[in-house]
């Protein structure tokens, strides 16, 4: 026997017989674990003084070993797949002119290009440009456009509601509203080049914000007073979280309204607008503790 | 100096240190974005073939901003240690690689060569290692900090407990913050992002938390994560506060843009020494993230990593407990995939902790970036065994107020039991004493939410 061969053996017979797994058990008798549902909850969990029902955090779901339970895994991918699907969406071809909107597009081609490249987003296509020149309304005290921005569900499916209760409310406070556009792979700076083009006292675009688990819903808005191309965020003022369970859209379309107003009273935006002015329009109001969906039905 | 390489018979050329430090860089979408990166994968080779040339000495000669221009130059310059920098000035960043990578080369020595490195020198030598290389070298790096926690220590994982609400209700913020004590999560520290950037609303928050870790005596700290500004004015208003935390830029006027100078943070860490109620001495938090300077357009034409190192070199000055990259948070136009993602977590890491700083990692996506979850827990994995000082947690890793997705509550244990970590050694007693754990298994409490009121 060699050497080597004369190792192997003395250390196998070290290492315990032919088998060096450990003795098997007996066939273990596996009871079926009791149900762990994932129920968005109104009442208290065991244990909580209450703080629950002030949050759509997930808690209380229990652990299986140090994991989740099978039925908050499907309900966690429920909500990561409908996040997922409201990004990749796209506003339908021909959907804007269908609905009463001026159709524009950003410099952006694709999709991919459009979470890669800022900069095209925020600027008009040429043939697009022209049709603004050619076709919109000069010199309106507000431009309001709709904008797919990362979600293009929140834009077809809350946009035309939101825009036009904000017309309404606009004319209401006796402000002109320009013609009614609706872009592409636009990104929030593109309403400088757009106001600037019809020579609007305020730009206002409103877009389906970032989605959040389970939500692609919300849409956001951004108001800026004498836009052109070089304005920053210091400059705009906005609103975030316009869906039902934040703030309701005939609610946000009367505060930016206000904000608009505002904006041609004082004549600025951003940081330089007196928000204490406004203050009573503007503010928050009371948001009730929300429930979460449950996605995958029983 | 001649900055070129020749590979197959093509002479690449490079005009300065600080595009050589861009071309060399793994492609970073934030990178395609500012025209700084290779413009093939060949001319990414040759660059780094450069850079591995070129001395520790060349790189602070050659600060991607210059020291007149730019304040954060002028603190790392002006607070370097040279008897550290002597020591390895005279190796090129290919042997200074090597020289980490050694077996010989332990924890303590790099804590001696630490303050003599310059951020660009990090980021150079971060460019020639792979993912593997870089969790070899920052696990061996040894970073001990103290507030009321001990973190840092071999063989320990923390975590920050981010109990965010989208309207900052403090009941729901104290909800998600005991359920996460409940996992053995949050002895890093309880920071909220506050949707409401107000003295008072930070105070209330603060006041809030405070309360129940005092009443259940918690070992570990708190901290709000409004604007610097914010907290003063909030200290003024007498709210207890251990940490304080502000987001920092890799530039003066990325610092700007974030409201902050060197000057603010000077007097923000004086205060906090003065005024803070933990015991420190580490009493500041900060973060970072690849990308923040270029958005700002205050990134002078450099790259996003060493950028990012520069970062790094600011907060050193002001010895923080936790400083932090938000990995993926800034979304796809500056780190697009996980691939990308899961690099700049470990690129971060690496660099901090090679200059010397307590580095955690937010490991996390926005839901417009192409990174799948199974791809994020990869990273966490990775970070982990990389010896990350802490990552955050979260319910089912949900941020309801940031919409991001990050580490969760359960991932904290479960990262612990496979690679045999702890929580720092007084919450680990905390924990075994409330039956959170029992030896460092879950225990009868774990999981309960009920087991602090």
């Amino acid at each position: 026997m060699s050497g080597t061969r004369a190792l192997i053996a003395a250390l196998r017979e070290r290492l315990g017989a032919a088998d060096p797994a450990p003795p098997r058990v007996p066939m273990p008798v596996v009871p079926a674990p009791p149900a762990r549902v994932y129920v968005p909850r109104r009442e208290p969990a065991r244990g909580d003084a209450g703080g629950a029902r002030h949050t759509t955090a997930l808690l209380a779901i229990g652990h299986v070993g140090t994991r989740y339970a099978t039925d908050v895994v499907l309900q966690f991918q429920a909500e990561l797949a409908v996040a997922h699907e409201a990004v990749a969406a796209e506003v339908p071809d021909g959907w804007a002119a269908d609905h009463g909107f001026l159709p524009l597009s950003s410099r952006v081609a694709s999709h991919r290009e459009f979470l890669l490249r800022p900069d095209l987003g925020r600027r008009l296509a040429p043939d697009s440009l022209q049709r603004l020149r050619d076709q919109a309304e000069r010199s309106p005290d507000v431009q309001i456009i709709l904008a797919d921005g990362l979600s293009a569900t929140a834009c077809v499916d809350s946009g035309p509601a939101l825009c036009a209760a904000l017309a309404a409310a606009c004319q209401q406070r006796g402000l002109s509203v320009g013609t009614p556009v609706c872009a592409r792979f636009a990104r929030v700076w593109l309403e400088d080049e757009i106001g600037h083009e019809v020579g609007a006292k305020v730009a206002v675009i409103v877009l389906g914000e970032r989605p959040g688990l389970g939500t692609g819903d919300g849409l956001s808005a951004y108001l800026v007073h004498g836009p052109q191309i070089g304005k920053t965020d210091g400059d705009r003022n906005m609103m975030s979280n316009i869906h039902e369970r934040g703030t309701p859209p005939p609610q946000a379309a009367e505060r930016l309204a206000a904000l608009a107003a505002a904006m041609i009273e004082q004549g600025t935006s951003g940081v330089g607008l007196d928000l204490a002015r406004v203050a009573g329009e503007v503010e928050r109001g009371y948001r009730p503790p929300q429930v979460r969906q449950r996605l995958v039905e029983p | 100096m001649d900055l070129s390489a020749t590979i197959r018979g093509v002479r690449y050329r490079f005009e300065s240190v600080k595009e050589l430090l861009g071309r060399a860089n793994p492609p970073k979408s934030g990178d395609d974005l500012a025209g700084v990166s290779a413009r093939s994968a060949i001319e990414r080779v040759a660059a780094r073939a450069v850079l591995a040339g070129l001395t520790l000495a060349d790189l602070r000669q050659h600060p991607v901003v210059p020291y007149q221009d730019d304040e954060l130059t002028r603190v790392v310059e002006d607070s370097l240690d040279e008897q550290a920098y002597r020591a390895v000035a005279h190796l090129t960043v290919g042997q200074f690689r090597e020289w980490l990578l050694e077996i010989g080369t332990t924890g303590a020595t790099l804590r001696s060569v630490a303050p003599g490195l310059t951020p660009e020198m990090a980021a150079a030598v971060c460019k020639l290692m792979s993912n593997l290389d870089l969790m070899t070298v920052g696990a061996k790096c040894e970073v001990v900090v103290r507030a009321n926690n001990t973190l840092g220590l071999p063989g320990r994982l923390s975590s920050r407990v981010q109990p965010n609400h989208p309207t900052d209700d403090v009941l729901g913020i104290l909800a998600s913050m005991r359920e996460g004590l409940s996992y053995g999560c949050g002895d890093a520290v309880i920071g909220v992002n506050p949707a409401t950037d107000s003295p008072a609303s930070t105070a209330a928050i603060l006041t809030a938390i405070d309360e129940v870790l005092r009443r259940h005596q918690v070992p570990t700290q708190h901290c709000v994560l409004s604007h610097v500004t914010v907290q003063l004015k909030a200290l003024e208003l007498g709210c207890p506060m251990d940490l304080m935390f502000q987001s920092l830029g890799g530039s003066e006027a990325a610092n700007r843009a974030f409201g902050v100078s060197v000057k603010l943070l000077d007097e923000a860490w004086a205060t906090m020494k003065e005024r803070g109620t933990s015991r420190g001495p580490n009493v500041m938090y900060f973060e970072t993230g690849q990308g923040s300077a270029l958005s700002s357009a205050a990134h002078h034409g450099a790259d996003q990593l060493t950028l990012e190192a520069r970062c790094y070199g600011l907060a050193r000055r002001y010895r923080p407990f936790l400083v932090n990259t938000v990995v993926g948070f800034i979304g796809p136009e500056y780190l697009e995939d996980g691939a990308q993602i899961t690099r700049a977590g470990l690129e971060d890491h690496f660099m901090g902790k090679l200059l010397g700083l307590p580095m955690g990692c937010d490991a996390c996506f926005t839901y417009h970036a192409r990174m799948s979850q199974d791809e994020l827990e990869s990273l966490k994995v990775l970070l982990a065994a990389a010896g990350c000082t802490y990552l955050m947690s979260l319910p089912v890793g949900d941020d309801i107020m940031l919409n991001y997705q990050s580490t969760s509550f359960h991932d904290i244990p479960s990262l612990r039991r496979l690679l045999g970590k702890r929580p720092t050694p007084e919450f680990d007693a905390w924990c075994e004493a409330r039956g959170i754990t029992r030896g460092g298994e879950p225990g009868p409490r774990f999981g309960d939410i009920g087991v602090v009121t």
